[in-house]
C-alpha cells in the first residue's frame, strides 16, 4: 500500500516535468506513424510473394508487430528511463541518495520516473492490434485472451528483470550505454517471425537475450498458436528471472562503493 | 588546391585520432549497419523458401535465395560505406549551441564534418572486413560475373555517397528553423527504405512504389550502385543511372546553399 502512495507520487511528480515538453509528443506521433507505416508496408511487401512467412500469415505477423510496438512504448516508457538514471547515478556517485531512503533501493530506483510521452507506441502498438482483429477477423477466444494476458505479463516481467541485470553490470563497468546499443539490436529482431533467423540467432533470442519470451510468444498466444505448456515455461523463467536479476542487484550494491570516496 | 589538402588531411589527423580514442562505441555504432539488411534478408530468405523457383518481380528480374544473400551482403557494405548521421547530428548542435564556435572559424562546418565522416567510415570499415568476409563465406551469394559492373560501381558509390551526404545536410539545415528535427528524419528514414531498396530490392516493390523507385534519389543513394556491381543493371541503363545520380546531387547542392544561406541568417544561438 504505502508501494502504491509512492508510486503514484513518482509518476505524478515525472508527468508533471513531461508536460512542459508538449512538443515532443506531436513529434513522437509523427515518427511513431511514419514507422509502423514502413513497418507495415515491409511485411506487406515480403507477403505479396509468400502466404506464411516463418510460419506466420499476415495478420498475424500484424499481430506480433502491435507486440513489438506495445513492448518497445513500456519498455522506453517505464523500464529505460529508470534504468538509464541508475548507470548515470553510479557514474555520478549519486547512488548514495537512493540507497540513504527509508525504502527499497531496487523498488525506487526501478520506479522513480515514467516517460509519459513514450505511451505513442503502447497506443499504436494497442491500436494495430484490435485493427487487425477486428479487421482481418483472428478470433480471440477467452483461452487465448487469458493466455495472453499472461504471457504478457510473464514478458513484461522478464524484460524488467533482464534490464535489472543490466544495470547491476554498471556497478562493475561504469559506462554500459553500449551494452544497452546491442540489446535494442537484438530487439530490433523480434519484429519479425523467429523462424525466420538461423539456428544460432533463435537460441540467442531465447536463451541469451530473452525477446522470444517477450514479443513472440505473447504474440503467438494471441494469435491462438501457442501450446499450453509454453505457458508454463513462461511463467517459470519470469519467476526465476526476476528471483535471479534481484539477488544479483542486491549482490552488486554490496560492490558499489560511490564515485568520488 | 593545396590548401584544401592541408585542411582535410588536419581535420581528418584530427578525426581518425577521436575516433580511435572511442573504439568500442564507434564500432557498435557500426554494428547497427547489420541489423537492417540481415533481418530483410533473413524475411526474404524465407520468402524465397517457398518459392524454390526464385521470386519474380514486374520487370522480369528474378531473386534466388543466393542472390538475396548477394544483396543485402553488398547493401550491407555499401550501405555502411554512404552512411550519414548529420541529420541527427546537427540538430543537437543547434540546441546546445555547440553550433556557434564552428561559425566563428573560417571555413564551412561541412568540411570538418565530411572529414569525420569519412574518418568514421576507415576506421569501422577496418573493424567489420573480417565480419563481412565471414558474411561472404557463411552465406553463399551469388557473385557477381562480371568485372566491369564491380569497378563502375566504384564510381556510383562515391556519387551515392555525395548524393546521401549533401541531401541529408541540407534536410539538417530544417533544424535552423524548426531545432527539431525527428519527424523529418523519420519521414526521410521511410521513404529512404522503401526507395532505396533496403526493404526489398526494387524491382519487387509492387505497383506505383515501383516505377517512381527508378526515378526517386533514393535509388541513387541505395540501389543503383549495388545492382550495378552485381551486374543487374542492363548495359543500356548503366549510363541513364549515373545521369540520375548527378542530377539529384546537383539539385542537392542548390537546395542545401539556398537553405543553408537562409537558415544561417536565421540562427540565433540557443544557450548563449
Amino acid at each position: 500500500m504505502r508501494h502504491l502512495k509512492l508510486l503514484s507520487v513518482f509518476y505524478r511528480s515525472s508527468i508533471q516535468t513531461d508536460m512542459e515538453y508538449r512538443a515532443d509528443f506531436f513529434t513522437r506521433i509523427i515518427a511513431s506513424l511514419l514507422g509502423l507505416l514502413m513497418n507495415v508496408g515491409a511485411f506487406s511487401i515480403a507477403f505479396h510473394y509468400a502466404g506464411k512467412i516463418g510460419g506466420w500469415t499476415f495478420p498475424q505477423a500484424m499481430v506480433l508487430l502491435s507486440i513489438y510496438y506495445l513492448m518497445d512504448g513500456l519498455i522506453e516508457m517505464f523500464i529505460a528511463p529508470n534504468m538509464r538514471a541508475v548507470m548515470e547515478h553510479v557514474r555520478q556517485g549519486t547512488l548514495d541518495y537512493i540507497l540513504l531512503k527509508p525504502i527499497s533501493a531496487q523498488f525506487m530506483s526501478s520506479f522513480r520516473t515514467v516517460n509519459i510521452w513514450r505511451l505513442v507506441n503502447v497506443l499504436v502498438g494497442v491500436g494495430l492490434s484490435f485493427y487487425t482483429i477486428t479487421q482481418r477477423g483472428l478470433v480471440i477466444g477467452a483461452t487465448e485472451a487469458f493466455m495472453f494476458a499472461v504471457t504478457l505479463a510473464c514478458g513484461a516481467v522478464i524484460v524488467y528483470s533482464f534490464w535489472l541485470c543490466l544495470v547491476t553490470l554498471t556497478f562493475w563497468f561504469v559506462k554500459l550505454d553500449n551494452i544497452e546499443q546491442i540489446v535494442w539490436q537484438a530487439f530490433e529482431a523480434g519484429r519479425y517471425p523467429i523462424d525466420v533467423y538461423p539456428i544460432w540467432l533463435k537460441n540467442t533470442l531465447t536463451y541469451v537475450i530473452p525477446v522470444v519470451f517477450i514479443i513472440t510468444v505473447p504474440a503467438q498466444a494471441l494469435a491462438g498458436k501457442l501450446s499450453m505448456s509454453y505457458l508454463l515455461v513462461s511463467m517459470f523463467v519470469a519467476l526465476s528471472t526476476l528471483v535471479g536479476a534481484s539477488a544479483f542487484w542486491r549482490f552488486g550494491l554490496k560492490h558499489y562503493t560511490g564515485a568520488s570516496a | 588546391m593545396s590548401y584544401w589538402i592541408n585542411v582535410y588531411r588536419a581535420n581528418l589527423k584530427m578525426a581518425i585520432a577521436q575516433m580511435l580514442a572511442y573504439r568500442f562505441a564507434i564500432l557498435i555504432w557500426a554494428v547497427w549497419g547489420f541489423v537492417g539488411p540481415l533481418i530483410s534478408l533473413a524475411v526474404w530468405t524465407a520468402v524465397s523458401a517457398s518459392n524454390k523457383s526464385g521470386i519474380a518481380g514486374g520487370s522480369g528480374q528474378s531473386f534466388s535465395r543466393a542472390d538475396f544473400a548477394a544483396y543485402y551482403l553488398v547493401f550491407m557494405i555499401f550501405g555502411h560505406l554512404t552512411m550519414s548521421w548529420d541529420a541527427f547530428e546537427f540538430a543537437y548542435r543547434i540546441q546546445d549551441g555547440r553550433l556557434s564556435p564552428k561559425l566563428l572559424k573560417p571555413l564551412h562546418p561541412i568540411h570538418s564534418d565530411i572529414a569525420f565522416n569519412i574518418a568514421f567510415k576507415l576506421c569501422t570499415s577496418a573493424m567489420v572486413m573480417p565480419a563481412w568476409i565471414l558474411l561472404f563465406v557463411l552465406l553463399h551469394p551469388t557473385l557477381p560475373t562480371s568485372w566491369i559492373g564491380l569497378i563502375l560501381a566504384i564510381p556510383a558509390l562515391f556519387l551515392a555517397g555525395a548524393l546521401r551526404y549533401i541531401l541529408q545536410y541540407a534536410l539538417a539545415t530544417i533544424a535552423f528553423w524548426t531545432t527539431r528535427v525527428e519527424a523529418i528524419n523519420q519521414l526521410f528514414f521511410t521513404v529512404d527504405s522503401f526507395l532505396s531498396g533496403r526493404i526489398a530490392p526494387l524491382s519487387l516493390l509492387p505497383g506505383v512504389m515501383g516505377s517512381v523507385a527508378l526515378y526517386s534519389p533514393f535509388r541513387g543513394m541505395g540501389a543503383f550502385p549495388v545492382e550495378l556491381a552485381l551486374g543487374r543493371i542492363p548495359t543500356a541503363e548503366i549510363l541513364p543511372g549515373f545521369a540520375l545520380q548527378i542530377v539529384w546531387l546537383s539539385v542537392a547542392l542548390v537546395l542545401f546553399r539556398t537553405l543553408w544561406a537562409s537558415g544561417i541568417r536565421q540562427y540565433s544561438a540557443v544557450g548563449a
